[in-house]
């Protein structure tokens, strides 16, 4: 029995090693195909943003499409940016007010509100809904516009498709969003101060006026206008996966889909960058 | 509503909360208010930051613009404020910064005192004078010797309280003087017999003084001793002030006799009488009782010692009232004595003073008698005390 059992494990052992040795190579050939995936993807992207810096600073420019696309990115995201920083408020009011108490600081509610609300939920939470609900838009209109074979329409009318699509759409974005983040901000104290008002009476002037004691307008404007940069990466990234998307009904799908997870990744990875870069150049 | 109109009235709405956003925050910063500046310097900020308030009489008037490093060892943090210019007027040169915390661990911010009425206003630009801040870990090292201290003075206590603990232990059982005079009865008794027999004691040794006080008197009166007092003319130096008034009654007498010493003493320095007839005037005169008071004033000579003289001016004048008392019928407690002693201005001739018996009317205010001085004649009221705190115990 024990002949036989040896007998088999010799056999089996070189077929083990055979196994072993291809699923590593498999698994190095993933690995490399990966990075340079990564690589390529960030390549073209690269590719992609110069072709739209160079198409958008040459003439003729299309205002008509950055009107369209203006109140696309802003007026009618407004509703939705103002809810979701209504709801912020709410919840950094309600939050602020258990944790505070706890250390006997609750004079200091106002300011907590105020800085949590102006320098750090109401850009990301803007960036973050705006990147889903315009990522997921343009990422689906321009996919559904490139299998449809509608760019390679525009582009044989002699119409720069980097200019009428991608950059009308981008500028949109980078200037609607610190507006945006302005709209939240305002919605964001407002329903704080509300939601504390009708707990313990706090009139609104005095919660603006010590919630705002000490602020500098380093502590406001560069969090306001970095989520500019959060526009750049929703418009430029949303864009570049429409415009790449191959396949029919699934591949605009993807486009969509990618559009959004990486905008939202992007964006909170850029927001680590800014906040450091804004508390190094204004102190 | 169109597409633009639309975009416009979101564009507006957001700019203008912008723009609400820039004017809180400015005029917090005072970027919309005509403002100054001052500079403050300290040796440290203690914390306190760029942007920080300031306070001029606990009002937020202001802001810290920029706090500076000095470029050399030994100079001090420059700091410099922006501050509304309404605070112009409070602010003079002798004001003085502070850096304040609120709370405990509150933001620091600056407080300007206000100035006093009568300096000079400050410039744009000028330095005031700034005070140390208060650091928390120099209080904290400040309460902390604090409490040492008051945890030695309670080691102190503690101790001192044991040793009152085992003292008083030792009382209670008795041991030591105290506790036996507390504990023990015996001792207590006798010490109560020691007292009785020392008051027993001090009673004989009362009657002993009297008797040798008897003694004395009877000596005095003895042939060999007797000369002696009858050439000083009197027996007692006890008695010399028994009658004797402090100063002359206010007003002026109704009649006075002049005698001149010379003619009613035999010696200088004796107060035995001579020459009784001379006094006859004025007995007679006191005899008539129109008089409210008499005094016999003897001043003495402008030599000799003046505890003597004093002695003798005394001495004399108890003993013309002596003789008047004896020779003529009045009522003796209307006549009394002032002995003047020495009187370096003495008018009469050769220096002996002068002897008058002051006549005052009726009605005539009696001055206080004169308290005998304290080495002569406290005898007698002195053994009148101790027999009364013998008898009566307790006398208050």
């Amino acid at each position: 029995m024990s002949d036989r059992g040896q007998t088999a494990a010799a056999a089996i052992r070189p077929q083990v090693q055979g196994l072993r040795a291809t699923h590593l190579s498999a698994i190095v050939n993933s690995a490399t195909n990966l990075i340079s995936g990564l690589f390529e993807w960030f390549g073209n992207l690269g590719i992609f943003l110069w072709q739209v810096v160079r198409a958008a600073v040459t003439p003729p420019f299309e205002w008509r499409e950055l009107i369209k696309q203006l109140d696309e990115v802003g007026s009618k995201s407004l509703p939705l940016v103002a809810l979701a920083g209504s709801a912020i408020g709410i919840v950094i009011s309600l939050e602020a007010r258990y944790s505070l108490g706890r250390f006997g600081a609750k004079s200091m509610f106002p300011a907590t509100l105020v800085y949590s609300v102006i320098q750090v939920m109401g850009p990301i939470i803007t960036g973050l809904v705006v990147s889903g609900r315009v990522g997921a838009g343009i990422g689906a209109e321009l996919a559904s516009m490139k299998v449809t074979e509608q760019i390679d329409a525009i582009e044989a009318s002699a119409i720069n498709p980097y200019r009428l699509l991608a950059a009308t759409r981008i500028l949109a974005c980078i200037l609607m969003l610190p507006l945006l983040t302005l709209a939240a901000d305002a919605c964001g104290l407002f329903t704080g101060w509300f939601a504390q008002a009708i707990v313990e009476p706090l009139s609104f002037h005095k919660f603006i006026e010590s919630g705002f004691r000490g602020a500098t307008f380093s502590a406001f404007l560069p969090p306001t206008f970095k989520t500019a940069v959060y526009g750049f990466i929703i418009g430029l990234i949303a864009c570049f996966q429409g415009m790449r998307t191959r396949g029919g009904a699934e591949g605009v799908g993807r486009a969509a889909t990618n559009s959004v997870v990486l905008a939202s990744l992007f964006l909170i990875l850029a927001d680590v960058v800014l906040v450091k870069f804004i508390l190094v150049v204004f102190p | 509503m169109s597409r633009v109109a639309r975009l416009g009235a979101f564009i507006f709405v957001t700019l203008t909360i912008l723009a609400a956003g820039v004017f809180v925050i400015g005029s917090k910063a005072y970027l919309f208010r005509s403002t100054y500046q001052l500079k403050t310097q300290f040796d440290n900020v203690a914390g306190l930051a760029e942007g920080a308030a300031v306070e001029v009489g606990g009002v937020h008037s202001g802001t810290v613009h920029g706090i500076a490093l000095p470029h050399r060892p030994g100079e001090k943090v420059t700091v410099t404020i922006d501050l509304d210019k309404v605070t112009h007027e409070i602010i003079k040169q002798d004001s003085i910064a502070s850096i304040e915390t609120e709370g405990v661990l509150g933001n620091q911010y600056l407080a300007i005192s206000f100035g006093s009425s009568g300096q000079a206003d400050v410039r744009d630009g000028d330095v005031i004078q700034s005070k140390p801040p208060l650091e928390l870990s120099e209080l904290l090292m400040k309460t902390s010797n604090i409490l040492d201290s008051s945890k030695r003075a309670i080691e102190n206590a503690t101790q001192a309280t044991a040793h009152l603990n085992s003292v008083s232990a030792k009382i209670d059982a008795g041991q030591g003087s105290v506790g036996a005079l507390i504990n023990d009865r015996a001792l207590f008794t006798n010490l109560q017999r020691s007292t009785s027999t020392l008051s027993e004691t001090m009673v004989q040794a009362q009657a002993g003084v009297t008797d040798f006080h008897e003694n004395m008197e009877a000596l005095k009166h003895n042939f060999l001793l007797s000369g002696y007092f009858k050439r000083r003319g009197y027996q007692d130096t006890a008695e010399l002030t028994n009658n004797e008034v402090e100063r002359l009654p206010t007003g002026a007498p109704v009649k006075t006799f002049t005698y001149p010493p010379k003619q009613l003493f035999n010696s200088k320095d004796s107060a035995k009488i001579q020459n009784q007839k001379s006094l006859n005037d004025s007995g007679d005169y006191l005899a008539s009782g129109q008089f409210g008071i008499a005094v016999v004033v003897v001043s003495g000579g402008s030599e000799g010692d003046t505890r003597k003289e004093m002695e003798l001016s005394e001495a004399r004048a108890m003993v013309i009232r002596d003789y008047l008392v004896e020779h003529f019928g009045f009522d003796d407690s209307h006549l009394k004595t002032l002995g003047l002693g020495k009187q370096l201005e003495a008018t009469s001739e050769g220096g002996m003073g002068t002897i008058k018996i002051m006549i005052f009317p009726v009605g005539s205010e009696v001055p206080p008698i004169k308290q005998a001085p304290a080495g002569v004649a406290s005898k007698v009221p002195a053994d009148k005390g101790l027999e009364a705190s013998e008898t009566a115990g307790p006398r208050q």
